[in-house]
């Protein structure tokens, strides 16, 4: 079939005011259907024909998707809630710095006003190859285009891979994992609560997902236990553009100290896997320490055991390494 | 007295429509009737259609007709048709389907099925100079007047190519000056190097679509393009017709950098397919389609050596290009060879070019062709040779920069006037370079300062154009620019010499542009930074016939000789009185012959001609040919001055300040110009830092397709206060003094930026395109680089 | 009718072949439960055979004869093992049970070959190999009748591998080498300890070919495994289940199943537990001659 590119082909519009209701619109048309957040994942399949879903469901008109809310333990954010919303709100700022701060490092002012959380943590990977149409594995083909021995890889994966070595296109991922967050995956049969890391999954599980979520399930809020509210927070994202870019590389952390010494730590890592990468060996090396230099210099080479470059990425592994140390070392 | 116009911040007249939305690209206009088409592109970079099935498409409701490449001209050789059988790229259209609505066109085109029979293909450049590599061509990769033929070096040249020596091939194109080789003999310090510049798409915010529709035998064409009388005229050629017989309408264009200089190839199939289903065909090009057929700068493999004498000056250059051309193309490399001998005076140099055929997308100028790669890429091995001679780099530049007396390139050509010196002063002045240059590798955390300067030329101006203008009985000026309009001013701001001539307020003039049944002179092509040369000059000298013939008209009416009548104000005032100039308006009409336009000037261009003719007896007419003459070249220069930090814990590189300033001869328009200075530079910038194109070498097919993935540089990519200032010297060979801007601040911003980001990393020259954080950090952290220092298209 | 293969455009927009349709493997599922359901009850509806016992015992017939040699065991369980890996890692993914599968997979699928080349010289070189590839057409269209009528009279009895059991052996081996040798190839495709993965070493044509014939081979695995297992429950089969477990049959049923020309053994005709043996016969392994569990 000739390839036609930047036209949206025709779908039926459906704009539920409901959780409820856009569930039972999931259930009814399943895989043809296709939940729309802020658009930006989305559109730019349909502009391109390749994904043609028969019906897309609009989450934009659900209110109680929505807005940012104290709960008993933490803050709850609304799956809808744009990134701006996110990055200005002054209990996330003040509190859970790291998530604004995610939040702000995502492409452009505009982008960040159209986009949601949601639709930030469940965007789909942007290997070229894949959003080409190639019929790679994970688009249900038998071949990984971008692993190929000559492929244009240096924006893939260096750890996780299996049959695909697309990596996890989203900023406020990372945060989330290094805040605890739990994500509120919610069906016809009912919400399931799955820890931030766990939410994402590698090519190792189901090749052509990103995230736990099946087609019938629904992300409808983000939680951020208390636990690590006022933590010391290190964000970094490395891109090539200053503006608009996805990650090469980035990192987020949270610290719990006692004096000086760290007591607690959570590290995520993104762009190096087709899953962000809580780094547990690591965290597990610097709890006790200082954040000192020998520290974080030992934390950087933990964190890349086991990374294998692909033929155009080698540049991923310094990249991580140093970053880890650097998220270290803003404890010292 | 009137105001003073030349210099002034004057909003132009198409600011209101653009900004409000109602300004009409070529997407925005419809006819009765009017009918979408879509094309179908080459999935393959080098095919040859066996077949097309069209039935299912045909049979869909609503779909009406199908052009395809029999029904489009064609020509011999390495020349570009409108829609092909044999496709050398991937996306080159193979036909195109015309329906009553875009969506319909479009699931027409996905119904075809096309049998395409997969050639062999040549992707980088320089590969397929190896023995036995394949060609773009099945016929061969070069193209003389015997026809086609094959051009490969020997073995022994990629031997040599391979161990890291410096190569000694036969090239198609060479010219030396001086004696080389008795100059690397004498110099204090060789540099050599490999430089790799990569080819990138043009980008331009509007992408080429057009419309078109025919009454009788008239066809009424909307394009998207840089010029607007040129371009109805290479329309014409193309379509074999009277150019009289077009109606040709271009009122905005939303960028072209050289991609869309005198029209676009495409613009032929709406006119072809209109003609064939006798409805108006509207052809919106996407984003995606704009990447294929949109243009792309040559990439560059090249190799350089510099000689230094021991006080820092270049003696000797030997310069060996490699250029990728596309299927059907292009002529930097040449432009190239000639900007490094005007930049660096060696006084001795060696050139060598080879243009090589390739299966990627279309090649075109794109601002500052040919010279933006090379300056980007040899100023900072310029700056290397000040490190290495101890001498500093603000004094290297000057002492290498050319002054008046400069003769470049192999036939010796001088310009016009050269100041660029000048204008590292001015720079060097504005951004302090002392105190700057002391910042140079300081360390702060894991970032390391670097400091560089640009020094940038380009051709900016042309002479003999015509200009044409009618006072009308309503007392306006009524400018006809026969340039287009992409975004520059240039259509109003050249207009300012005859509206200051006249002693007219700008309230009272009107720009007339951008629809040839308004009648538009003969103009230079909107392109290669011309149009403020060629055009000022062409309208003072409308302005001066205007002017001559205004005093003529009221010493007839009022008495008097015509030489005491003086005007200002919007009135004629001498001896015998005053009149305005809608009363002389009035009066011309009535005297006719050359006044109203019934008697035109004998030395204007035939295509001059029947445009001035439509004005006739409209008012009282100026018009005139460019008759100043000159000697020599036309170039404007820019110096860029950049401080950069670079983190080298993760290679990124965040630009800290710019400063630009220009040698452009007379500010017409402070504002403008400093929106050129800085776009351009901007513009170099991503080609240098953050834009790329990526081919997968097994399919041969571009990657980096979308404006995220390309990644060109946008607002929030830059410091908000950037810089930039022009050192003013009118050139004493054009009336007004203005040159062109366009271009030269493309190779400033870009070559900064390399420099700064050399200085950062203690001297050490990457010499490619793009300094990307990973190339930048495999350097630091002393891992090898994935790719060939030669390859082309990677990253 | 659905198609059998699925294809997919590739980056040429070429119509490339890509596999078999998934909808074989579903069917093949469907079609396995229908024959064992079929099976168990038209074997209900069936007389029960009269299989008198031989008045008299031939002289020299043991009362334990070995059927299968530990070394053959140990290939036939290793080999149960792998195939089942690679079923299960196979198609459980499709099925919607997600899990790593491909490590597995590959691990299983070298195993499976490590089992297979040991089975091939195990068998060439120890074995009666020619009495697994006996062909009769005779015998063939006896048991046909026998299956298409009860009243048909019973096949003759077969030597040490029933005719069953032979078409069985021969549907498997070319099953099994067709997604061995295909498998071998994908795994260039796939990054393992030993290589880097290569797509391109065949082209997109060839390679369809490769899947569709690596997943048609499943998909009959799935058929053949399932028609295995469910003969190897049956209880008038167990005793030849139990043979696989313990090695041995007891003198009733070699004396009810097997015609004794056609496999010989005890005495000087064959080979026995008791006497071990020649190189025909049961007893093709002296090395593990004696069934230990007794």
């Amino acid at each position: 079939m000739a390839k036609i590119r930047d036209m949206i082909p025709a779908f039926e519009l459906l704009q539920p005011t409901s959780v409820e209701a856009a569930l039972d619109l999931m259930d009814e048309h399943r895989e043809e259907g296709w939940v729309l957040a802020g658009g930006l994942d989305s559109f730019d399949w349909f502009k391109d024909r390749i994904k043609r879903p028969s019906a897309v469901i609009d989450l934009g008109g659900i209110e109680e998707l929505k807005g940012i809310r104290e709960v008993a333990n933490g803050v709850e954010i609304g799956a809808m809630t744009s990134l701006t919303a996110i990055e200005r709100d002054e209990r996330i700022r003040s509190r859970f710095s790291i998530v604004a701060d995610a939040a702000h490092h995502v492409a452009t002012p505009q982008i960040r006003n159209q986009g949601t959380i949601g639709g930030n943590v469940s965007q789909d990977t942007r290997c070229w190859y894949y959003r080409s149409g190639w019929p790679c594995y994970r688009a249900g083909g038998n071949t990984c285009y971008a692993a190929a021995p000559q492929a244009m890889n240096r924006e893939h994966c260096i750890m996780g891979r299996s049959r695909c070595v697309a990596v996890n296109p989203s900023d406020t991922a990372p945060a989330l994992i290094a805040v605890d967050a739990k994500m509120i995956v919610e069906n016809s049969g009912g919400p399931r609560v799955f820890d931030a890391e766990d939410f994402f999954i590698g090519p190792s599980i189901d090749i052509t997902r990103m995230t736990v979520m099946g087609p019938r399930d629904l992300l409808t809020r983000i939680q951020i236990p208390a636990t690590w509210a006022d933590a010391d927070f290190y964000y970094e994202k490395v891109r090539d553009r200053g503006s608009w870019d996805f990650q090469l590389v980035s990192v987020a952390a949270a610290f719990r100290k006692s004096g000086n010494t760290i007591q607690e730590a959570r590290i995520a890592v993104n762009g190096v896997a087709p899953y962000p990468v809580r780094l547990e060996a690591v965290e597990r090396r610097i709890v006790g320490s200082t954040g000192d230099e020998a520290t974080a210099q030992a934390a950087g080479e933990i964190a890349i055991r086991g990374a294998q470059a692909l033929r155009h990425n080698d540049y991923k592994i310094p990249m991580m390494r140093n970053l880890v140390r650097r998220a270290v070392r803003s404890v010292a | 007295m009137a105001e003073k116009l030349i210099g002034t911040d004057i909003a132009p007249p198409d600011l209101h429509a653009k900004i409000t939305g109602r300004a009409k690209y070529a997407e925005d206009f419809r006819a009765p009737g009017m009918v979408f088409a879509k094309l179908l592109l080459s999935p393959m970079p080098h095919a040859r259609v066996r077949d097309i099935d069209a039935s299912r498409a045909l049979a869909m409701p609503g779909v009406i007709d199908i052009l395809t490449a029999d029904e489009v001209p064609s020509r011999e050789g390495p020349r570009e048709a409108a829609l092909t059988n044999h496709p050398r790229y991937e996306g080159e259209p193979i036909l195109a389907v015309a329906a009553v609505d875009e969506e319909t066109a479009a699931a027409a085109i996905e119904a075809i099925r096309v049998d395409f029979e997969p050639l062999p293909f040549a992707i980088d450049p320089l590969e397929s100079l190896r023995p036995g590599s394949p060609n773009a061509y099945v016929e061969g990769n070069q193209y003389g007047q015997e026809g086609w033929s094959e051009y490969k070096w020997t073995a022994a040249d990629f031997a040599a190519i391979d161990r890291g020596e410096f190569p000694d091939p036969e090239c198609p194109v060479e010219w030396s000056k001086g004696d080389v080789e008795a100059a690397f003999a004498e110099s204090e310090l060789i540099l050599e190097e490999t430089i790799v510049h990569q080819s990138l798409t043009h980008h331009p915010m509007e992408p080429r679509t057009n419309m078109a529709y025919w009454e009788n035998d008239r066809l009424y064409a909307f394009v998207s393009t840089q010029s607007t009388q040129a371009t109805k005229f290479a329309l014409a050629g193309a379509l074999e017709m009277d150019p009289e017989d077009i109606t040709f309408v271009s009122e905005y264009c939303g960028g072209g950098f050289g991609s869309k200089i005198s029209g676009t190839t495409i613009m032929q199939v709406p006119a072809l397919f209109s003609r064939k289903i006798g409805r108006p065909v509207m052809l919106r090009i996407t984003r995606y389609e704009e990447n294929y057929i949109g243009r792309a700068r040559p990439g560059f493999q090249s190799w350089l050596r510099m000689g230094f004498l021991g006080n820092g000056k270049c003696n000797a250059i030997d310069l060996i290009i490699v250029q990728e051309s596309g299927p059907y193309g292009a002529s930097d490399f040449n432009t190239a060879g000639m900007i490094a001998d005007l930049t660096y005076t060696p006084g001795n140099m060696r050139f060598r070019g080879v243009p090589v055929y390739t299966n990627t997308p279309p090649k075109a100028a794109q601002r500052g062709p040919g010279g933006a790669q090379i300056i980007s890429m040899m100023e900072p091995i310029l700056e290397k040779a000040a490190r290495e001679l101890g001498i500093d780099r603000y004094e290297i530049h000057m002492l290498n920069a050319p002054g008046p007396d400069v003769a470049f390139g192999p036939r010796g050509t001088t310009l016009t006037s050269v100041h660029a010196r000048e204008a590292l002063e001015l720079g060097a002045e504005m951004f302090d370079w002392e105190a700057k240059s002391a910042l140079s590798g300081q360390r702060n955390g894991t970032k390391v300062t670097g400091i560089g300067i640009g020094l940038s030329p380009y051709t900016a101006g042309s002479r003999d154009r015509d200009g044409m203008m009618v006072i009308r009985p309503d007392g306006k000026l009524y400018v006809h620019q026969g340039i287009g309009n992409l975004g520059t001013h240039s259509i109003a701001d050249t207009a300012r010499p005859a509206a200051e001539l006249l002693g007219l307020s700008w309230d009272d003039v009107v720009i007339v542009w951008g629809d040839t049944s308004k009648g538009l002179p003969r103009s230079t092509v909107q392109a290669g930074s011309q149009t403020t040369h060629a055009h000022t000059r062409a309208n003072h000298a409308a302005g001066m016939d205007a002017l001559r013939k205004v005093r003529e008209v009221a010493a007839a009416t009022l008495g008097g000789s015509a030489a005491a009548y003086r005007v200002d104000n919007g009135r004629v005032s001498g001896p015998g009185g005053s009149m305005t100039f809608g009363q002389v308006a009035q009066r011309a009409i009535a005297m006719g012959g050359e006044y109203d336009g019934h008697v035109l000037p004998e030395d204007i261009h035939e295509q001059t001609v029947p445009a001035a003719q439509m004005l006739v007896g409209q008012g009282l007419l100026g018009i005139a040919r460019d008759n100043y003459g000159g000697e020599g070249s036309i170039y404007s220069w820019v110096a860029g001055f950049a401080v950069v930090e670079l983190d080298v814990e993760t290679g990124a590189v965040e630009l800290k300040e710019y400063l630009g300033v220009t040698d452009c001869g007379t500010v017409l328009h402070p504002r403008s110009l400093g929106a050129q200075v800085l776009g351009g530079s901007i513009q170099g910038m991503g080609m240098a830092m953050t834009q790329r194109w990526v081919f997968d070498p097994k399919w041969g097919v571009p990657f980096a397709n979308r404006l995220y993935t390309a990644r060109p540089p946008g607002m929030l990519d830059v410091p908000a206060n950037l810089r930039w200032g022009s050192v003013g010297i009118a050139d004493p060979q054009t009336p007004v003094g203005a040159k062109g801007i366009g271009e030269p601040p493309v190779g400033a911003g870009a070559a900064a930026l390399t420099c700064a980001v050399a200085d950062a990393m203690g001297g050490k020259c990457l010499c490619r395109t793009p300094l990307t954080p990973d190339i930048i950090l495999a350097e630091l952290e002393g891992r090898p680089l994935p790719f060939g220092r030669l390859d082309q298209h990677v990253g | 009718m659905q198609r059998l293969w699925r294809s997919a455009e590739n980056p040429w927009g070429q119509e490339v072949l890509i596999g078999v349709s998934w909808d074989l493997m579903w069917a093949a599922v469907i079609g396995a439960a229908l024959f064992l359901v079929g099976h168990a009850i038209w074997i209900k509806t069936r007389p029960a055979e009269e299989h008198a016992a031989p008045a008299t015992v031939p002289p020299g017939i043991p009362e334990k004869i070995e059927r299968h040699s530990l070394a053959s065991r140990v290939f036939h369980w290793t080999m149960s093992v792998s195939m089942l890996a690679l079923l299960v890692t196979a198609f459980g993914p499709v099925m919607g049970w997600q899990f790593p599968w491909v490590q597995i997979h590959w691990m299983a699928g070298v195993l499976l070959i490590a089992t297979v080349v040991y089975h091939v010289i195990h068998a060439v070189g120890w074995q009666d190999f020619w009495s697994m590839f006996k062909v009769d057409v005779g015998e063939g269209r006896a048991h046909l009748k026998h299956v298409l009528s009860s009243k048909a009279p019973p096949p003759p009895k077969a030597g040490k591998y029933p005719f069953d059991h032979r078409l069985y052996h021969h549907a498997i081996v070319v099953v099994t080498l067709a997604a061995i040798v295909t498998g071998v190839l994908m795994m260039v495709r796939i990054d393992t300890p030993f290589w880097t993965r290569n797509p391109y070493l065949l082209g997109d044509a060839a390679w369809g070919v490769m899947y569709v014939v690596h997943g048609l081979s499943g998909v009959a695995l799935i058929l053949l495994v399932a028609a295995h297992i469910y003969f190897a429950v049956r209880p008038e089969k167990r005793w030849l289940t139990w043979s696989m477990i313990r090695g041995w049959i007891d003198r009733d049923d070699y004396l009810e199943h097997f015609d004794p020309e056609k496999w010989k053994v005890g005495g000087s005709s064959g080979a026995s537990v008791e006497s071990g043996g020649g190189r025909s016969g049961a007893l093709a392994d002296a090395a593990v001659s004696a069934p230990r569990e007794d």
